[in-house]
C-alpha cells in the first residue's frame, strides 16, 4: 500500500501502521481515512497529502 | 483575463496559488517572494537544525515544478510598496507590477520583547531557513545554549540544540510550561521528559538582560539569577508582518483585518495566513493558513463565493517527541469539575480527565496515544462515567467495559 506525505510538515502516513491516536487501525489505505482526518503532526487536512 | 498576484511564498501563498490554477487553468499568476528559496516547510526547521533532515528534504518541490503548474515565482523579490487605488505594487528594484486581484500572504516575524543586549553576536530568532542555517552554523562551535520562551517552538528549538550536543536551558516566563495545553501536574511530567533529554526548564523566569561584550555570555533574570550562554535563541512570539499593509493604508489590528471572504479593507486585496486577522484572531498555525488560503483563492477567482468561519484549534501537538492532546475544558478549574489525574513520571505519561456531572468535558493526554480515541468518544457521546472513576485511571483501561 502507498505511503502519503504531508506537504506541510513532512509527516508520512504509513497504511501499515494506521493512526492509532484517531482509532485508525493498521492496514487502512490513505484513501479510506475519514475526510476530516488531519495530519497528526501539524493538523493539515487530507488534501495536503501527496503520494510518496 | 484577470492577473493574480500573491505576495509571499509560505504555505498560505503557495496553497492559494495551487487553488487558483486548479480553479482556472492557465490563469495569469505571479508570486513575489522576499526569501531566495522556493517554498519550504517551516515546521521542519528544528529538525534541520538538529541534523535529522537534510536541507534538500525541507523543500516541497523543485523550482521547475511551479512553472510547470503555471505558477510564476519571483524569488528574492520583496514588495516594498502597495497602492490599492492604482492596483499596483512596487518591487525593491523599482519595478512596478499591476494586478487585478491581490493576496497578501506575508506571514509573520519573530518578535522579541525589549531585552537589553539582544543585539549581540550569538543571539538568534528562528523563523526562516536563513535563521536556521545561522543557528546550525554557530552551534557547531559552542557549548551552552539558552532558549528564551518555553512554548512549542522554544521547546522544539531546545531539542534541536540538544541534538547538537549543547547544554540547553529553557527560560519560561509562565509559572509552568505550555499553560494553554497543560495543567501544572502535566507540565511537571513534560519537564521530566525534558530532563531525561538533558534539557533544563526554568519556569517563572523573567529574562531581563542578555549579558556580554558584543558576544553573548549569559542571560540574567529579573530575580538576579544568571544562566551562562554562548548561544541564545529568543522564542518569545510571532507578530504578523503588516509593514506593507500599513503603508498601503489597509485596516490593521494585530494582523491585517479581513472579512468573512478574506478580503481586506481594500477592494480586490485579500489576506491569508499568519498575516491575517480573521474574526479577531491571528491563528499563527498551518491548518488555518491553508483553510484561509483556499477560501481567499476561491473568492479571488469568483468574488464572494466562499465564507470562512474560523479554524478549529489543533488538539494534538508533538512536543519534543511526546504526543500531547488537549481536549475540551482541558485547563479549566472550578468546584463543579472533578479532576482525575494519573502521572507516570518514569514513562513520561500523563492523563487528566475533567468530569462535570459525571461526564468527561476535558482531557489532557501526554503520551497516551492509544487512549485518545476512546476518551474522545466518551466525551462526544456524553456518557456518564461516574461509576468508573477507578477504571478511568488504570494504566490500560478496558474501555469496552464502559457502556
Ligand atoms: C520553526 C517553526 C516551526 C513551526 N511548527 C509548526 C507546526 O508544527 N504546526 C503549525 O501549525 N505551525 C507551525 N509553525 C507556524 C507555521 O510555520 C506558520 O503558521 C506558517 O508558516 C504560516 O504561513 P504563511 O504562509 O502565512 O507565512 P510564512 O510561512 O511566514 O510565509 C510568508 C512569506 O512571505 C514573505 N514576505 C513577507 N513580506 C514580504 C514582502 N513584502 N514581499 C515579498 N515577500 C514577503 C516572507 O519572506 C515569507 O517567506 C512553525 C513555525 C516555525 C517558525
Ligand atoms: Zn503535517
Amino acid at each position: 500500500m502507498e505511503k502519503w506525505e504531508c506537504m506541510v510538515c513532512g509527516y508520512i502516513y504509513d497504511p501499515a501502521q494506521g493512526d492509532p491516536s484517531r482509532g485508525i487501525p493498521p492496514g487502512t489505505p490513505f484513501e479510506d481515512l475519514p475526510e476530516d482526518w488531519t495530519c497528526p503532526d501539524c493538523g493539515a487536512t487530507k488534501d495536503m497529502f501527496e503520494k510518496v | 483575463m484577470n492577473r493574480y498576484v500573491i505576495i509571499g511564498n509560505g504555505v498560505a501563498g503557495v496553497t492559494a496559488a495551487q487553488s487558483i490554477v486548479r480553479a482556472q487553468p492557465g490563469a495569469d499568476l505571479h508570486i513575489y517572494a522576499a526569501e531566495p528559496y522556493p517554498y519550504y516547510r517551516r515546521p521542519q526547521l528544528p529538525d534541520y537544525i538538529a541534523g535529522i533532515v537534510a536541507e534538500a528534504a525541507i523543500f516541497y518541490r523543485p523550482p521547475e515544478w511551479y512553472e510547470q503548474q503555471g505558477i510564476h515565482v519571483h524569488l528574492n523579490a520583496p514588495v516594498v510598496e502597495l497602492d490599492p487605488s492604482a492596483y499596483r505594487l512596487r518591487l525593491a528594484g523599482g519595478t512596478s507590477v499591476p494586478y487585478d486581484r491581490l493576496l497578501l500572504a506575508t506571514g509573520g516575524l519573530a518578535w522579541v520583547p525589549p531585552i537589553e543586549g539582544a543585539d549581540q553576536r550569538g543571539v538568534f530568532t528562528l523563523r526562516t531557513l536563513d535563521d536556521a542555517r545561522a543557528i546550525r552554523q554557530f552551534a557547531q562551535f559552542v557549548r551552552q545554549g539558552v532558549v528564551i520562551g518555553g512554548g512549542l517552538l522554544g521547546l522544539e528549538t531546545a531539542r534541536a540544540l540538544r541534538a547538537l550536543n549543547l547544554e540547553v536551558t529553557v527560560l519560561e516566563f509562565a509559572p509552568y510550561l505550555m499553560p494553554r495545553q497543560l495543567d501544572r501536574e502535566g507540565a511537571a511530567v513534560l519537564e521530566g521528559l525534558l530532563r531525561q533529554m538533558g534539557i533544563q526548564a526554568v519556569t517563572g523566569a523573567v529574562s531581563e538582560a542578555i549579558l556580554g561584550d558584543g558576544s553573548v555570555r549569559a542571560v540574567r533574570l529579573k530575580d538576579g539569577r544568571e544562566f551562562p550562554a554562548d548561544l541564545v535563541v529568543c522564542s518569545t512570539g510571532i507578530r504578523s508582518e503588516v509593514t506593507l499593509a500599513r503603508q498601503a493604508g489597509l485596516t490593521v489590528a494585530r494582523g491585517v483585518v479581513v472579512d468573512e471572504h478574506l478580503q481586506t479593507s481594500a477592494p480586490d486585496v485579500y489576506a491569508a495566513g499568519d498575516v491575517a486577522e480573521a474574526g479577531g484572531i491571528v491563528y499563527g498555525i498551518v491548518p488555518a493558513a491553508i483553510e484561509q488560503a483556499r477560501a481567499a483563492a476561491t473568492n479571488m477567482v469568483t468574488p464572494g463565493s466562499i465564507t470562512y468561519s474560523g479554524t478549529l484549534p489543533v488538539t494534538t501537538l508533538k512536543v519534543v517527541g511526546a504526543e500531547l492532546t488537549s481536549l475540551g475544558e482541558c485547563v479549566a478549574e472550578g468546584d463543579d469539575l472533578l479532576q482525575l489525574r494519573r502521572a507516570d513520571l518514569q514513562n513520561g505519561r500523563y492523563r487528566k480527565l475533567a468530569l462535570r456531572d459525571g461526564r468527561i468535558v476535558g482531557a489532557i493526554l501526554l503520551n497516551e496515544r492509544e487512549h485518545i480515541s476512546p476518551i474522545r468518544q466518551l466525551m462526544e457521546s456524553g456518557t456518564d462515567v461516574s461509576a468508573w472513576a477507578d477504571l478511568l485511571m488504570e494504566e490500560n483501561p478496558d474501555w469496552n467495559r464502559i457502556r
